[in-house]
């Protein structure tokens, strides 16, 4: 079972040219014909963090110089997050026509999402790059740890959303669980308030392990390195959620077929 | 050497419904173990094939007949990899190349130049192929510079120009068609006819399923006339179409 998702891993990673046109190719539907084209991104979570940043900023009583970058890096890092796996619950659904045509690798699918939402993060980024430079960077010794962060981040969004398709392509009620799922994630996990400010719950960041998933891409941008904990925590996530998710795909794949 | 073996294959095609497929039908199932089992899983399962065993070997032009439903296009499914058999064993050699629904797997917003490529790398070309074999195809379809507007504008008939153009490119050893004919205008159907020639010529087993008695006919060594999932009669072209058109006239 596990050789046989990963005969198909290796394939779909080397037909890369396929799943990032695919991943282009949404984008640039959703943007068809407007004059800034995917910039809207940026226009749109650029509003949405201002007003937000307002307004939190004062409830919480925060100093605006922090807590800025602190949710400008959150929210679009958390975009990626919960985009990936939403759309890798309808990865499969969406790409029926296409499965049903030619007997192509199906992790190009799932691939093609991870390409897509990172092409997003890069319009989503320009913010966080502007906010940083704005405001100042807090700690040049804890930046480049954001590389190996986002690595264990999108790896660890990968095998969620291999299984998210991988179900929601069998149960159909499964993509709107997924996304009230989500939905609640955001509010209980600190995107929008930091880790420390809730002292009497704390057990709620202690024990959410997307805590701890935040945490490790967020905390090298505002100058906090992520502490052996956190690495612990998310790369455990990854090194136990990968095989689940391989092993799954290996023994329903041939099934996927019939399912879409 | 390309052939294609089938050995037992036999293929179930579960029919979910919309409340079949739900979670909470899955877990309210959970609640009643003793109770019996509506049908199988509470899932509709239609036996598309039904212990198929034959060979199809190099050289083989094989004309896929039958009733509608009779399994034609499962079968091509099922030899194209997409479907893979619930018994049974399916073995083949050589680089397949379905074309089941000329129509599928287009861009509607894409250009045509840039569905080229699309359709290509779907149907498993390289992207040094899909630059090679641009040209040529842009040629066949014979839309000149509509090739560089959006797909949405095109008419049905040059969708199709476009579709055929693209997946007849590419080399293949097994090639599996089903009703393809029947493209486009009169002028496009003749480029299309030696189109397809030229390409049962290049690989070396074809499998299509088709209607027409007199194309099948004209282009296969064999025939294989399926019923009900099953294999009614398999063998030269015209022993099987003949007695194929008996029982349908009688």
């Amino acid at each position: 079972m596990l050789t046989l998702s990963l005969v198909d891993l290796k394939q779909s990673i080397a037909s890369w040219r396929l799943w990032t046109l695919l991943g282009w190719l949404e984008i640039r539907q959703r943007y068809a014909r407007s004059r800034v084209g995917p910039f809207w991104l940026t226009i749109s979570m650029g509003v949405m963090i201002t007003s937000l940043g307002v307004v939190y900023g004062t409830l919480f009583g925060q100093k605006m110089t922090d807590y800025l970058p602190f949710l400008a890096s959150s929210i679009v890092l958390w975009t990626l997050f919960s985009q990936m796996i939403l759309e890798g619950s309808t990865a499969y659904i969406n790409s029926a026509p296409y499965i049903r045509q030619v007997p192509s690798p199906k992790l190009i699918f799932i691939l093609q999402v991870v390409w897509r939402n990172l092409i997003v993060l890069a319009h989503n980024f320009v913010i966080v790059i502007g906010l940083l430079i704005v405001f100042g960077v807090k700690s040049w010794e804890s930046l480049p740890m954001f590389i190996p962060g986002l690595l264990v981040y999108v790896l660890n969004a990968m095998w969620i959303a291999m299984l998210a398709g991988l179900l929601s392509a069998r149960f159909r009620d499964l993509p709107q669980i997924i996304a009230a799922l989500i939905q609640i994630a955001f509010y209980v996990t600190p995107i929008i308030f930091r880790p420390e400010a809730l002292n009497r719950f704390s057990f709620i960041v202690e024990w959410n392990p997307l805590a701890y998933l935040i945490d490790v891409v967020r905390g090298p941008l505002i100058g906090q390195m992520p502490s052996a904990l956190t690495w612990e925590v998310t790369v455990g996530m990854a090194v136990i959620g990968w095989p689940i998710a391989l092993l799954m795909t290996g023994r329903y794949l041939k099934r996927l077929p019939y399912w879409i | 050497m390309a052939y294609i073996e089938l050995k037992n294959v036999t293929l179930d095609l579960p029919i979910y419904d919309v409340q079949g497929r739900s979670l909470k039908k899955q877990v309210l199932r959970m609640g009643r173990r003793n109770r019996i089992a509506e049908g199988n899983d509470g899932v509709i399962v239609v036996r598309a094939l039904d212990d198929l065993t034959f060979r199809f070997e190099r050289g083989d032009r094989v004309g896929l007949i039958g009733h509608n439903g009779a399994g034609k296009s499962t079968l091509l499914r099922a030899m194209a990899g997409i479907y893979p058999p619930t018994a049974g064993t399916l073995s083949r050699e050589g680089k397949v190349v379905p074309l089941l629904d000329i129509s599928h797997g287009m861009d509607e917003n894409s250009t045509g130049m840039q569905n080229i490529r699309l359709r290509g790398l779907l149907l498993g070309m390289t992207d040094a192929e899909v630059r090679e074999k641009q040209r040529e195809i842009a040629e066949f379809s014979e839309l000149g510079d509509y090739l560089d507007l959006p797909l949405r504008t095109y008419s049905s008939g040059m969708r199709v120009r476009l579709a055929f153009a693209v997946s007849t490119a590419v080399d293949a050893e097994i090639l599996l068609l089903d009703e393809v004919m029947g493209v486009g205008d009169a002028s496009f159907m003749h480029k299309a006819e030696a189109r397809l020639e030229q390409l049962h010529g290049r690989a070396e087993i074809v499998v299509l399923a088709m209607h027409s008695n007199k194309e099948i006919r004209k282009v296969c060594n064999k025939a294989l006339w399926m019923e009900r999932g099953r294999v009614r009669a398999f063998g030269d072209v015209e022993e099987v179409v003949s007695q194929y058109a008996a029982a349908v006239g009688g």
